[in-house]
């Protein structure tokens, strides 16, 4: 459905000129190298007045690469973002696009294209008009404009609304029009700043779907901004944590979720547990040698200590589950709360004065432990994960995988 | 390059006060507002300069400063009369205004919903009739006939009643509406209040403040009436702004400490009118497209905690 | 004790709407529509004999045009520079923008006979900016009752109540709009004529009208300065029913009557062009 025909894009054309042009190996490798460094980002930083944004941010995007910024708000997602874009000016650094210096060119420019979180569709236009606009800012000729427009129109499935204006769409179709507006001119790359946040979850779901498919259809170096984990985790090539303005680590998602490099990472990504010396001894049976140690959710297991309370087995169907192979000492705990998360069941428990976060598949034939149940829990040897010892706002980015 | 784009930020905490300050001074939005500011407000500065001067030929400069103008302005009876006369009218056209616009904004919001929708049509009659169009039916009207009462000030009461009923009655409808009063009523009979119990101790006390705003504005609007006034009455109960129209003959120092008294006059009801916390910020951001810019927006205020408790009394 | 009957009756609602009802009818519509049918009043019968005479007589005529150029080009120029100035607003410092707003709250209020005292010191024969550009050397013979000196006081007036009524319409221009277009190709220029101006129009539109409206009707300020020695409308409507000379009221109607058609139809004009734009109300 997602027509592959709309690859003719500039992308595609462009590589196949210099192909052309080339045919000799080398072309064909600098090529590549110039593939694997599309966007560079090199030392930037912003301030607003005395209230420093981000700094150092340095990063290498591949061509058709798809970035996800995770980060709490307020970190500088968004003025990132627009700086790229040219709508902010930076500080220091350099922006650099397939060997291009873009850093001071402006936003007209660029080649850039952006969704904005709340749409910002022209208000005095129809769906066909706000799509058409950036074509007839390049002077499209009117019929290449209108087959132009009808495709992506068709690819984000809004043909039946092109007479429309945005006062007259419901919101996830106001953000596909967003997006077409912004693909139409075929960007060299495409920015999207939440653009599902003001979504439902359902029509959330449909459009990350849809976004991806056309991303990756079209080969688009596209660059994301999210609050949400599981979003970043499902849609991205590499994810970019961001921290305080810097980039805390990036790498794929499988790379963030199980090898966070400090406290600030776990905490962020999956949900860790952060194991101090003191539960280190009861809970793992060693003493970590770092510091700190993280544990995700999954990785801790749960016994009912049933035997305590009289409970018997027969009445009550408490999941058992099976201890993996290098599991640690049996550590006590109090069950406080348990949320259900659908497919799992996380519990918080109560152990040695801490609390640990234990998640649970969620089966119907078993029933959930009661709060105040006493537990015993296991910690999965295999999956503790040592971090860095160094505090939040780490001065150098890391690279994970 | 990317300017425009950062002037939403201007608001930034500055690093260095003075450089960003000299910045701003420099920025062509600033520059432009402040033009403006300066434009508008040179014909007032120069009048203020005027009235305390002790002379001013053909110079570029006072010969020196004085406030003798005021002195001798506020000891002329004929301008303490008109200043006496236009008070007494505007006082008196407000009351008639109350009584008469009261009743109707209150039904218009409790028995009659329609009647609302057809006062938004009529109240803007005064607007887009031009106040000289309706003198001369005035004139003609009550010249003689049964109503002989061009010439007196009889004639300017009601007419000011006409002129002020666009924004009096804006401003109390929109008290009503952040009351609610229907329900408020409502409930006040529930418990036992006579229609006109509830409505003068329970509605009345709660929309005081939009009230006092409306009669402020109005007030500053009616000081500053001339048309009318010299239409219909002239020279035979002389306002204050007939009195200037009329003294044009006198010193330019003694009718500029005029203007300026007028201005501080209308600029202290104004204030007045606009001082309610409530308002702050308000009047402008709710202009009317259809209305001229007079202050038409009322403060909406919540119920007070205990107006429910008062109509039980 | 009074009757029940009629304490029912007094105490009924619809009695206390009856005085509003008298008042408004006796001293708003009745004059409107004395006005109305008088001007087809003629000395032998009913008839067009007024209106003939106003299209007919020069002066008419002069008065006519006068006020319609001069209300056009107050309101033209006053439309601009508050529409610049509201831009600006919303791009300086919130200080400014709310010393901007208080002042001219204060400032629309200012018309009429005082600021025509203001503007004579001013910018009068003697007035001091005439007086200090004319030793810059910039103007050499300001004469401020005439057409530019009327044209510069109505612009005065109008600019406050411009910007009073534009000020919101401005605010609901919203900087993303002005980056979309920029990342689409847009420079200023073409985000105004594509996106800024065609948002506001409405506004602009309907602002227009009601300055056009406040010029074609004003008197005062114009009286107080050249009493009846410039050719307005308004002045001639005064002058033929209060002047020193005879008096022709039906006249005076016919030509209040050729006023109010004349804001008719600029209304109706702005009304079917709001129509032909889409509706910013609708979002
Ligand atoms: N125009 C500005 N002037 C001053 N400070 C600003 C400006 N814009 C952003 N900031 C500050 O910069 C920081 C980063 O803002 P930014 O909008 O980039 O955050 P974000 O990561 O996008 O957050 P969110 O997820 O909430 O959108 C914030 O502390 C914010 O207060
Ligand atoms: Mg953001």
């Amino acid at each position: 459905m997602l027509a592959t025909d709309t690859s003719s894009s500039a992308l595609a054309i462009q590589r196949d000129d210099t192909q052309r042009e080339g045919g000799l190996l080398t072309s064909a490798l600098r090529e590549r190298a110039a593939d694997q460094h599309y966007l560079k980002l090199s030392g930037l930083a912003k301030s607003f007045g005395s209230t420093r944004v981000f700094s150092e941010i340095d990063a290498d995007i591949a061509r058709g690469e798809f970035i996800t910024l995770l980060g709490p708000s307020g970190c500088g997602k968004s003025t990132l973002l627009r700086a790229i874009a040219g709508l902010n000016n930076v500080d220091a650094g350099q922006i650099i696009v397939n060997g291009h210096d873009i850093t001071h060119l402006p936003p007209q420019r660029r080649g850039i294209g952006m969704v904005f979180q709340h749409y910002a569709l022209f208000p005095n236009m129809r769906v066909v008009d706000n799509v058409a606009f950036g074509l007839r800012m390049k002077k499209v000729q009117p019929e290449e404009r209108e087959r132009r427009v009808n495709e992506i129109l068709r690819l984000v499935e809004l043909t039946d609304h092109a007479q429309r204006f945005p006062h007259q769409l419901s919101g996830g179709q106001r953000q596909r029009v967003a997006l077409a507006r912004a693909l139409v001119v075929e960007p060299q790359i495409l920015l999207l700043d939440e653009p599902l946040s003001a979504l439902d979850a359902r029509i959330r779901r449909h459009l990350r779907d849809q976004i991806r498919d056309i991303q990756k259809s079209l080969g688009l170096t596209t660059l994301f901004v999210t609050h949400d984990q599981e979003e970043a985790l499902l849609l991205s090539d590499r994810i970019f944590l961001m921290h305080q303005g810097r980039i805390l680590q990036q790498g794929n998602a499988e790379a963030l979720y199980t090898r966070p490099v400090d406290a600030t990472a776990a905490g962020f990504m999956g949900h860790y547990n952060l194991i101090g010396r003191e539960l280190a001894q009861p809970l793992l049976g060693y003493l970590s040698d770092g510091p700190r140690v993280a544990l995700r959710p999954e990785a801790l297991y749960l016994q009912p200590d049933s035997s305590l309370y009289g409970l018997q087995d027969s009445q009550v169907n408490f999941p058992t589950q099976a201890l993996p192979s290098n599991s640690g000492p049996a550590c006590p705990g109090v069950i406080r709360r348990h949320q259900l998360l659908g497919n799992i069941v996380r519990y918080e428990v109560d152990c040695q004065g801490l609390r640990l976060n234990i998640d649970v598949l969620n089966r119907s034939s078993r029933q959930l432990l009661p709060t105040h149940l006493r537990v015993q829990v296991y910690a999965d040897l295999d999956e503790v994960q040592a971090l860095a010892d160094i505090p939040a706002a780490s001065p150098t980015a890391k690279q994970a995988s | 390059m990317s300017l425009p784009a950062e002037l939403p930020y201007r608001h930034g905490k500055p690093l260095l006060p003075s450089l960003m300050a000299r910045l701003r001074l420099l920025n062509p939005y600033t520059l432009v507002v402040g033009s403006v500011f300066t434009l508008l407000a040179l014909p007032l500065v120069a009048t203020l300069f005027y009235a305390l001067a002790t002379r001013w030929g053909a110079s570029l400069t006072p010969d020196g400063l004085t406030i003798k103008w005021f002195i001798e302005l506020w000891a002329t009876p004929r301008f303490l009369a008109a200043f006496g006369r236009s008070i007494l009218i505007a006082v008196s056209a407000l009351i008639l205004s109350l009584i008469l616009i009261v009743p109707v904004v209150f039904l218009a919001h409790t028995r009659y919903p329609r009647l609302d929708n057809l006062m938004n049509g009529l109240i803007l009659l005064p607007f887009a009739v031009p106040p000289i169009v309706s003198s001369v039916g005035l004139l003609q009207l009550y010249a003689g006939g049964p109503l002989p009462i061009v010439g007196t000030p009889w004639i300017l009461i009601p007419t000011y009643f006409t002129i002020v009923l666009p924004f009096m009655y804006r401003a109390l409808a929109n008290s009503l509406r952040a009351l609610d009063v229907a329900s408020l009523m409502e409930a006040a009979q529930l418990l036992g209040a006579s229609p006109l119990k509830a409505f003068f101790l329970v509605v009345l006390p709660n929309i005081r403040i939009g009230i006092q705003i409306a009669v402020f504005l109005a007030f500053s609007f009616l000081a500053g009436e001339f048309v009318f006034a010299n239409m219909l009455v002239g020279t035979r109960f002389e306002t204050l702004q007939v009195y200037l129209n009329n003294i044009r003959g006198a010193s330019g120092h003694f009718t500029s400490a005029l203007v300026i008294t007028l201005f501080v006059f209308t600029l202290l009801l104004t204030w007045l009118g606009n001082r309610q916390p409530a308002t702050e910020g308000q009047p402008v951001d709710e202009a009317d497209d259809t209305l001229s810019g007079t202050d038409l927006t009322a403060p909406i205020h919540n119920v007070t905690p205990d107006a429910d408790s008062r109509g039980t009394r | 004790m009074m009757p029940p009957r009629l304490k029912r009756w007094i105490t009924s609602p619809v009695m206390w709407l009856l005085p509003f009802a008298i008042i408004f009818g006796a001293f708003q519509i009745a004059p409107l529509v004395w006005v109305m049918i008088s001007a087809f009043k003629t000395p032998d019968g009913w008839g067009l004999a007024h209106f003939h005479e106003i299209a007919t007589s020069a002066f008419f005529r002069q008065a006519i045009g006068r006020s319609l150029e001069i209300s056009f080009m107050s309101s033209v120029l006053g439309l601009a520079i508050a529409a610049v100035t509201c831009h600006s607003m919303h791009r300086c410092g919130p200080r400014l923008t709310r010393a901007m707003i208080a002042f001219t709250n204060m400032t629309s209020n200012f018309a009429g006979v005082p600021l025509a005292f203001a503007f004579i010191i001013l910018m009068g024969a003697n007035g001091m900016l005439t007086l200090m550009l004319e030793r810059i050397g910039i103007i050499d013979d300001f004469n401020l009752y005439s057409r530019t000196g009327l044209i510069v006081i109505y612009t005065w007036f109008q600019i406050p109540l411009g910007i009073l009524l534009l000020y919101p319409a401005f605010g609901t221009l919203q900087s993303e709009w002005r980056e979309a277009a920029s990342l689409l190709g847009a420079g200023r220029v073409a985000y105004w004529k594509h996106i800024g101006l065609p948002v506001l129009w409405p506004s602009l539109a309907g602002t227009l009208t009601v300055l056009f409206a406040n010029a074609m009707g004003a008197y005062a300020t114009v009286y107080a300065l050249v009493n009846t020695s410039y050719n307005l409308m308004t002045i001639r409507i005064a002058n033929l029913v209060s002047g020193d000379l005879f008096l022709q009221p039906e006249l005076a109607s016919a030509l209040a009557l050729v006023l109010v058609v004349i804001l008719v139809i600029v209304t109706l004009i702005q009304q079917w062009l709001m129509r032909r734009s889409y509706h910013v109300t609708s979002r």
